[in-house]
């Protein structure tokens, strides 16, 4: 009986001291976030506003309806289809980028914002180094830049990471009161224009960086599980979808152990153009730096992709 | 299975209530509970060595029944043998084999003479010096009659394959955790809860303190010969505080977990840091493995009997075992060795004994000439764990003489240095705590015992947060584990 009695006091201890340290937990971390510089703030990493314009284009994003042409992917996409483009054959058209964005990121946003913008046309940029990430860094941006949901924590017990964790309960408890809504991104910013539609021109540069090292970089299967998702849902909402893999520079490209690999496996989803296979740019002056096309670039990879696909301007 | 896992998180509680909902309290049940669970923990990271456990259990069990059974001397002394040949064999195929070999093949070589072999791929199974040396101190014990064997074949096995202590210690003796397995366990509130706060706190060193300095340590002793003297003493630091967390943040965790399931186990560190001379080191650090050789090994040489020159040499073979036992490699044999010598001027003066209790007990500050004395003592205590950290000895030496050139006055610099800079601020923090708490069996056993709830729970939320937010995310084994 003593054995029962001592028990129950410890579970009843438990059931007051866990809601107490989730509650300091919270308010510890608000106080970190906030007054900690970010190379001490350790598991907590939650930047409003950062590089890629992420929080002007969620912000647009709800603010818009119907779509012809959506285009997903990670900073490839918002950095390499210039919606102005797209624009000026008639298309409406949204960039829906985002940094590193990786199959569990491309999933939570498709999920916010699918039935919204309704597009006719999916362009999905895919490539290897963000099939094989655990997705940490790229869910961080989503989290900070867009809201705090039940799309979010499921995110979040998807990637399984403390950095993940700490970053969404800081998010919902910065949210919660207030601080988020009084953020006002400028639209041009280091040398960077947000262009309405999502996508973000570069001041333009020339890149330096010819050499890149091996980097035996391999799927990750939770990813792969996630795209297979993805690629249903779009089926199934009989949405046409183009998977397409965006110019780097050779030298990058080269670095990518089972890039052929990779490009076996894209094949068996569906439509795939690897346009590093079909074009041949420039590793200096059509790149400002080792995987991202500059203006002149983006330019020449955009006309190819139109030409490929669009036959005419729309009325 | 680590304990710094999401595994063992879930595992810990899981088997916490089966123990106390599922068996009735029934002690047999329990011991049955402990077992499976013990094995399921060390299956988690090679099932396949269960089979070694499990033998050495049946070896010693059997002995220690022939031994009550048995009283002429010559076959009780055979008894003995055989226990300590399959132990010992065991630890010398798996943990020395390729180091004697290797080393055989080289002295013949210094002579012309070539022999050919190869080492053989061996995996070191994890716990191997720990369980075994637990085990053989029952055998020894038995023989010297000091403790009866017991007939009770799942208390024995639990004892030797007890989950919180299997794979790092503390090393337990027979006479202290056997009969526990051998009595009923009552819950109890206060020792639940001081078992959660040694958790917590080993958790934190581990997680925090050592995890973050590991990080930085092996950059700095990875590329060592790219770096200043001065960045090498901070690497030499940074592995001093890697190494205590490491180990002591387990025993920690190890005797926090225990006390869930109403065990007592051995304190293993207390503040060897705060220490005042080697002497005092060697009572605080790693205490169960210390007062094993001591008990199994120095008092049977001859201990402190016969002359000094007897006693030097006994000194003289306790560290250098010591330092074999931790690791086949010639830089743990001068790792020992640096640290008989520390020893040897304390024993031949008889100033060995001269500081038995913890420092400052009476008082909150130590004074000037216990601050000297603990600085010198700590100072060569970091250059002996130079020897412990490197690849070989030439690495060791390259690093020592790196120290001592000129660009020990150079500034400090390597990859990372900005975000080791969080480090200047926790291991201050930390030494802090450690000291506050040094008279407890833990740092945060005795600190905030008189506060209101609230402050002392708001104690332990920082130190939650702290491992959540600055814990290493990937996750890092126990140093010891190699052991």
């Amino acid at each position: 009986m003593s054995n029962r009695r001592e028990i129950g006091r410890f579970f009843r201890m438990l059931l007051k001291f866990i809601p107490f340290i989730i509650v300091a937990y919270g308010i510890l971390l608000l106080g970190w976030g906030n007054n900690i510089p970010l190379y001490f703030r350790g598991n907590l990493n939650y930047r409003i506003e950062s590089k890629g314009h992420a929080f002007t284009r969620f912000k647009e994003v709800k603010t818009i309806g119907k779509v012809d042409i959506l285009f997903l992917g990670s900073s490839h996409t918002y950095r390499g289809f210039d919606v102005r483009l797209f624009q000026e054959m008639g298309y409406k058209v949204f960039n829906l980028g985002s940094s590193s964005q990786t199959p569990i990121q491309t999933n939570i946003l498709l999920n916010r914002y699918l039935d919204k913008l309704r597009p006719e046309i999916v362009f999905y940029e895919v490539n290897l180094p963000d099939f094989s990430s655990d997705g940490v860094e790229a869910s961080l941006d989503v989290i900070a830049n867009d809201w705090v949901d039940w799309e979010a924590i499921k995110m979040a017990f998807k990637i399984n990471h403390l950095k993940t964790y700490n970053t969404l309960f800081y998010g919902y408890i910065y949210e919660m009161l207030g601080f988020k809504a009084k953020h006002d991104e400028p639209l041009e910013k280091l040398g960077e224009k947000y262009i309405k539609g999502g996508y973000v021109e570069k001041k333009l540069t020339y890149n330096k960086r010819l050499d890149a090292r091996l980097r035996g970089v391999i799927l990750n299967q939770d990813q792969l599980e996630v795209f297979e998702s993805i690629i249903a849902k779009l089926k199934k909402k009989k949405i046409k979808f183009y998977l397409v893999q965006a110019p780097v520079t050779t030298s990058y490209y080269n670095s990518l152990t089972y890039a052929k690999d990779f490009d076996s496996l894209m094949r068996t989803y569906g439509n795939y153009l690897n346009f590093n296979e079909i074009m041949h740019l420039n590793d200096t002056l059509d790149f400002f730096d080792a995987h991202h096309l500059n203006q002149i670039g983006v330019e020449k990879f955009n006309k190819e992709l139109i030409g490929r696909f669009f036959n005419q301007k729309r009325n | 299975m680590l304990f710094n896992t999401i595994d063992f998180a879930i595992f810990l509680p899981i088997v916490f209530l089966l123990y106390w909902f599922a068996t009735n309290n029934n002690r047999k049940v329990q011991n049955i509970l402990l077992v499976l669970a013990s094995y399921v923990f060390y299956g988690w990271w090679d099932w396949r060595f269960l089979s070694l456990i499990l033998f050495s259990t049946l070896v010693d069990y059997t002995v220690g029944l022939g031994l009550q059974n048995q009283n002429n001397n010559r076959k009780r002394k055979l008894l003995l043998w055989t226990s300590i040949l399959v132990n010992i064999g065991f630890l010398g195929f798996f943990k020395y084999f390729n180091f004697f070999l290797d080393n055989f093949i080289q002295a013949f070589s210094l002579f012309g003479v070539q022999i050919q072999g190869s080492s053989l791929n061996i995996i070191l199974p994890v716990g191997i010096s720990f369980y075994t040396f637990q085990t053989l101190s029952y055998t020894i014990d038995v023989y010297k009659r000091k403790i009866e064997p017991t007939r009770d074949f799942i208390a024995f096995t639990a004892f030797v394959s007890f989950f919180p202590q299997l794979v790092a210690g503390p090393i337990e003796r027979a006479s202290n955790l056997l009969p526990q397995f051998l009595k009923e366990r009552n819950f109890k509130y206060a020792n639940a809860v001081v078992g959660l706060k040694q958790i917590l706190w080993g958790l934190f060193k581990k997680v925090v303190i050592a995890d973050n300095c590991a990080y930085f340590a092996d950059i700095i002793f990875s590329n060592s010969e790219y770096y200043s003297g001065s960045t090498l003493v901070l690497g030499a630091l940074f592995f001093t505080f890697q190494i205590y967390g490491d180990f002591s943040g387990y025993s920690d965790i190890a005797i926090g977990t225990a006390r869930l399931f109403g065990f007592r186990l051995m304190q293993n560190f207390a503040f060897p840091y705060f220490s005042r001379d080697i002497a005092e080191f060697w009572r605080r650090w790693h205490i169960s493995l210390s007062t094993w050789f001591r008990d199994y090994l120095y008092i049977p040489l001859g201990g402190s009997r016969g002359g000094m020159l007897k006693r030097i040499r006994n000194t003289l073979i306790i560290f250098i075992v010591s330092g074999f036992w931790h690791c086949a490699n010639w830089t743990f044999i001068v790792w020992g060795a640096l640290n008989a010598i520390y020893f040897l001027p304390l024993l031949v003066t008889r100033n060995n004994r001269r500081n038995i209790e913890i420092v400052a007990y009476n008082s909150v500050f130590p004074t000037f000439r216990e601050l000297g004395a603990i600085l010198l003592t700590f100072i060569l205590t970091v250059f002996a764990w130079i020897f412990f950290r490197a690849e070989n000895i030439s690495h060791a030496m390259d690093y020592i003489s790196t120290i001592f050139s000129k660009s020990f006055f150079d500034e400090v610099s390597f990859w990372g240095y900005k975000y080791a800079r969080i480090l200047y601020f926790l291991i201050p923090a930390f030494i802090i705590v450690e000291w506050i708490g040094r008279k407890g069996q833990f740092a945060i056993e005795k600190i905030g015992l008189t506060w209101k709830r609230p402050f002392r729970w708001l104690l332990y939320a920082v130190i939650v947060f702290l491992i959540g937010i600055l814990m290493r995310t990937n996750e890092t084994p126990f140093i010891y584990f190699q052991f």
